[in-house]
């Protein structure tokens, strides 16, 4: 990355809201120079900006007390994990304090009897999974990002994975939330067992991408790790038949456990630096997984084979071993980054179809990313018609970025037209607020807002992110507020 | 006053769609008119009505599940929303489908088994539930944490508000983020923010079969160990409960304690489960692995649902759902309870109030809660019956949506 901003020798002056915060959670955790706010300027996505300070609370008491800091101070919040985010959700819109979640990361009670674990913010998915797994337990979602991403910025997004399909995305698996509010008030919202009483203010919060409050606790429900899995390769020709056998396999009623794409594009990129055995020449592999007892996930894997071989598969590889399991699905997961490396810049987007509209939705996909010139690689939750189109490009090329966006733009209108939405799991955040308005009228928005308001996090909490420009955002249009991204790097 | 009412509302809606009032008592109250609107727009145009006039509003779908939340502080206009039950959409290839919410849950599961699919909920009292009813009282049954609830389900909703606006939240697809999830505010909320008029639910393939187990124990501590080694044995259960002797002889099995169980599969499925439940059942020296048929979980159900009595649901850890059933039968009781829910429900004829606080601070003492599932006016007037909401947001969020209190006036406790 290209820098060239003033250094320490024009150290910032420490301004009240900066010396506010040391004398709350101490001046080592705290930062407000130039150089030290750089990192927190952007999450995976393409806008950025910089913020006045970031902090990084250790307690619940150090959160609320840094809400409070910021209100007097009258400064915008945004609160930050891992920043992994694919909607610029953790991009301080408007500058301000970033609260930064990840010091606080101990896994504080794993019961598993009563299977429930009850985690900080801060804690990264897999390193739940892996405290769990000794149990013979497992925290369900799997978002492909899960060795990096904290369980509160899966929180704030309902993140999704391939096991999504059959466990339901986070908000099925979240019990209860302490969250500091917007005014700095602690409270919990559900419990720790399903379906607390009354108003369901969890499933509200849960998905709410950092715009009503702090997540500072949480209490998840464990399921018990299946008998057996199988995980299969099934290799195709083209994108169109890996699309059919999708719709194919649900329209059968084989739920599998994962239901996995990966097109030409992608092997390419992810084989010579992984060598995970996926076949270079094919068009489009699907990875699936099925689980349950040991007999009848023989039977599954039958069923599942036959279907991929009707529908002209040239090859369905099993998984011989917990060794080459890991492989195949390794390749999955470094999917995305892969890219990285045969492009200088790409643009992952997040669209969900009815999934019996994948074929028609991915072949208009292929036809506008040609017409527009530019590659794009897929790789996503097939079975759950959840596609993740990656755009490649290089934005030394003049006017690459805005045609980029353009291209971005016309696939989402695809997928609102097949009858889905514009987004399955990253998120509205900053970069997706314009489509809001594809698949929700005045009314609906209205209300949105009014959640907002009722919450207390209607001006300052992470404002321009989730609902239109104009809603939440002190009427101010982000793109103007923002500058992109000026350096050659990944558009995660 | 009583006509000025019904005209306001009949300058908005057909007249064919007034009802006689008697037909809609709620706690032995009747409100002045009832209404039976046929469309979306006719239940947007109620309300608007109404809330301009500051009359107030009680929808109600098949009227099995009215003895929820707090009394109602004025009932003026009964919503009959059972002339809304039409199919929007069913994809049966894409496992999804969308309904009025006046719909039965009986008849979308009709609908639904036409193409081998089902939506796997078991709501207490039966199938006659509304889907809208459904996700107001988000009740769950013995299949919950086996398989999703409604909540889990749910993929958006359309919600007519006090205003006369109809608001859509979610969509059609098995996975959305998009914007705040209105549907999930809904549910649960016992209608305090607007009126459900439609919903759309992530559908499942029907299982190839289902079985159900008793096993006969000599003790519940027994019967708790039993049903925590079946549990842990990752069969494909889709219901496990601990039942008290008094439970059990309401589900009209012998007086004596029980772990009842039911799997779903297909026949290799069974087998395996036939075979554990019986390895199990000698090794905890139970009696037998006595198969019976699903008649045992339809009256535990009809008992959740507490037509005439008190019916208590207490959150509870997996492991100390067999001491809450000891609790709650302590305090005069039948209790049995669901380990994968951590739920434990508790009947009586009555239940005097301070009973009812105990029992609510002992599950609290567990880390828990205790809400009111059905019971007369008076105890609900006298115990919070839900208790555990932050009632700072369940207000802020009231006046936002519905600031003059017109639908189900004071369930909420709200100030007004
Ligand atoms: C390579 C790659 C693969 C990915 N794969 C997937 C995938 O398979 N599925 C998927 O769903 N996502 C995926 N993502 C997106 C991303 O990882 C998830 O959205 C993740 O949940 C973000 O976590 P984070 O800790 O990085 O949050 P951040 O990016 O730091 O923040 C995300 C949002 O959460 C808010 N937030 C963070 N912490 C808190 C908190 N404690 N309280 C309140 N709000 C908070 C922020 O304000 C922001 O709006 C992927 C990303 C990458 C880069």
């Amino acid at each position: 990355m290209r820098i060239s901003l003033p250094f320490r020798q024009h150290a910032t002056p420490r301004t009240p809201l900066v010396r506010a915060l040391e004398a709350a959670v101490g001046s080592a955790h705290v930062l407000h120079l130039a150089e030290d706010l750089l990192a927190y300027e952007y999450d995976a996505t393409i806008e950025r900006r910089r913020p006045d300070a970031v902090v990084f609370p250790r307690s619940t008491e150090e959160a609320a007390a840094c809400v409070r800091i910021a209100n007097e101070h009258n400064v915008p919040i945004v609160p930050r994990g891992s920043g992994t985010g694919l909607a610029g959700g953790a991009v301080p819109a408007q500058g301000g304090l970033v609260v930064v979640l990840t010091r606080m990361n101990r896994i504080l009670e794993l019961d598993p009897r009563d299977r429930i674990a009850v985690v900080q913010p801060g804690v990264i998915n897999l390193a739940l999974q892996e405290a769990c797994a000794p149990h013979g337990l497992l925290y369900a979602p799997d978002p492909s990002s899960q060795r990096i991403c904290t369980l509160g910025g899966n929180i704030a997004n309902n993140s999704g994975g391939p096991h999504t399909l059959a466990h339901g995305s986070t908000v099925n698996h979240v019990l209860g939330l302490e969250v500091v509010l917007p005014d700095g008030r602690v409270t919990w919202l559900g419990a720790r067992q399903l379906d607390a009483p009354g108003v369901d203010l969890r499933g509200l919060f849960v998905g709410s991408e950092g715009t009503l409050g702090i997540v500072t606790q949480i209490c998840v429900r464990l399921v018990r790790a299946p008998e057996a899995v199988r995980t299969m390769l099934a290799i195709f020709e083209t994108i169109d038949e890996a699309t059919e056998a999708v719709s194919a396999i649900i329209r059968r009623g084989i739920i599998p456990v994962a239901l996995e794409m990966l097109d030409q594009e992608i092997i390419r990129a992810v084989e010579p630096q992984l060598h995970v055995g996926y076949p270079l020449d094919a068009g489009a592999v699907l990875l699936i997984e099925v689980e349950g007892l040991r007999e009848t996930v023989l039977e599954d894997e039958a069923a599942v084979i036959g279907v991929c071989r009707e529908l002209h598969a040239r090859e369905v590889r099993t998984a011989a071993s917990e060794d080459e399991r890991a492989r195949l699905w390794e390749g999955r997961k470094g999917g995305i980054g892969a890219i990285g490396a045969v492009s200088p810049n790409f643009y992952i987007l997040d669209g969900v179809v009815p999934r019996t509209r994948l074929p028609e939705v991915m072949r208009e996909v292929m036809r506008l990313s040609e017409a527009a010139g530019f590659r794009c690689a897929n790789i996503f939750h097939a079975g759950d018609g959840n596609l993740h189109p990656n755009i490649m490009f290089d934005e030394l090329e003049p006017g690459a970025i805005g045609r980029v966006l353009d291209l971005g733009g016309q696939i989402m209108r695809v997928c609102v037209d097949a009858g889905g939405s514009i987004t399955g799991e990253h998120g509205v955040g900053l970069e997706k607020r314009s489509y809001m308005e594809w698949i929700f009228g005045p009314p609906d928005l209205e209300a949105m807002e009014r959640v907002r308001v009722a919450f207390g996090g209607a001006d300052r909490f992470n404002p321009c992110k989730l609902l239109p420009t104009g809603r939440g955002c002190g009427h101010a249009h982000a793109t103007e507020l923002l500058r992109h991204l000026e350096t050659p790097g990944v558009y995660v | 006053m009583t006509a000025s009412l019904s005209s306001d509302i009949e300058s908005v809606l057909p007249m064919a769609r007034q009802r006689p009032p008697a037909g809609y008592p709620i706690d032995g109250v009747t409100p002045r008119v009832a209404f039976r609107p046929e469309t979306r727009d006719e239940v947007a145009a109620l309300l608007q009505a109404a809330d301009a006039t500051g009359f107030t509003v009680a929808p109600q779908g098949s009227r099995t599940t009215l003895r929820l939340g707090r009394p109602l502080a004025a009932y003026d206009v009964a919503l009959d929303l059972t002339g809304l039950c039409r199919v929007v959409a069913h994809e049966p290839e894409d496992l999804t489908v969308t309904v009025e919410a006046g719909m039965t849950l009986a008849a979308l599961q009709r609908l639904l088994g036409e193409r081998g699919q089902y939506l796997p909920v078991d709501p207490a009292p039966d199938d006659r539930v509304t889907v809208g009813g459904l996700l107001a009282t988000a009740r769950a049954g013995a299949w919950r944490g086996h398989l999703p609830a409604a909540r889990d389900l749910v993929l958006g909703a359309t919600v007519a508000m006090p205003d006369g606006a109809l608001v859509r939240s979610g969509g059609r697809v098995v996975k959305n983020v998009s914007g705040y999830d209105l549907h999930r505010m809904h549910t649960g909320a016992l209608g305090a923010f607007g009126v459900i008029v439609e919903a759309s639910f992530k559908v499942a393939p029907l299982p190839a079969g289902r079985r159900s187990f008793a096993l006969r124990c000599t003790n519940l501590e027994q019967a708790s160990e039993l049903a925590f080694a079946l549990w842990d044995e990752a069969l494909p259960l889709s219901a496990l409960a601990l039942l008290s002797p008094g439970a059990a002889g309401m589900a009209e099995l012998p007086p004596d304690p029980y772990v009842l169980l039911e799997a779903m599969g297909n026949d290799a499925i069974m087998k395996r489960v036939a075979d554990a439940v019986k390895v199990r059942a000698v090794l905890a020296h139970a009696s037998g692995g006595i198969e019976t048929d699903s008649q045992p979980w339809a009256r535990l159900r009809m008992a959740a649902g507490g037509n005439d009595s008190v019916v208590l649901r207490l959150g509870v850890p997996a492991s100390q759902v067999s001491a809450a059933i000891e609790e709650a039968e302590g305090a005069g009781c039948t209790a049995w309870g669901y380990l994968a829910a951590g739920a434990v429900l508790a009947s009586a004829p009555t239940l005097p109030p301070e009973e009812v606080v105990r029992l609510r601070s002992y599950a609290r003492s567990l880390g828990g809660f205790l809400q009111v599932e059905s019971a007369d006016a008076s105890l609900r007037a006298d115990v919070d019956p839900c208790g555990e909401d932050d009632a700072l947001l369940v207000r802020a969020l009231k006046a936002q949506f519905d600031p003059r209190g017109t639908i189900n006036r004071g369930r909420w406790m709200e100030a007004l």
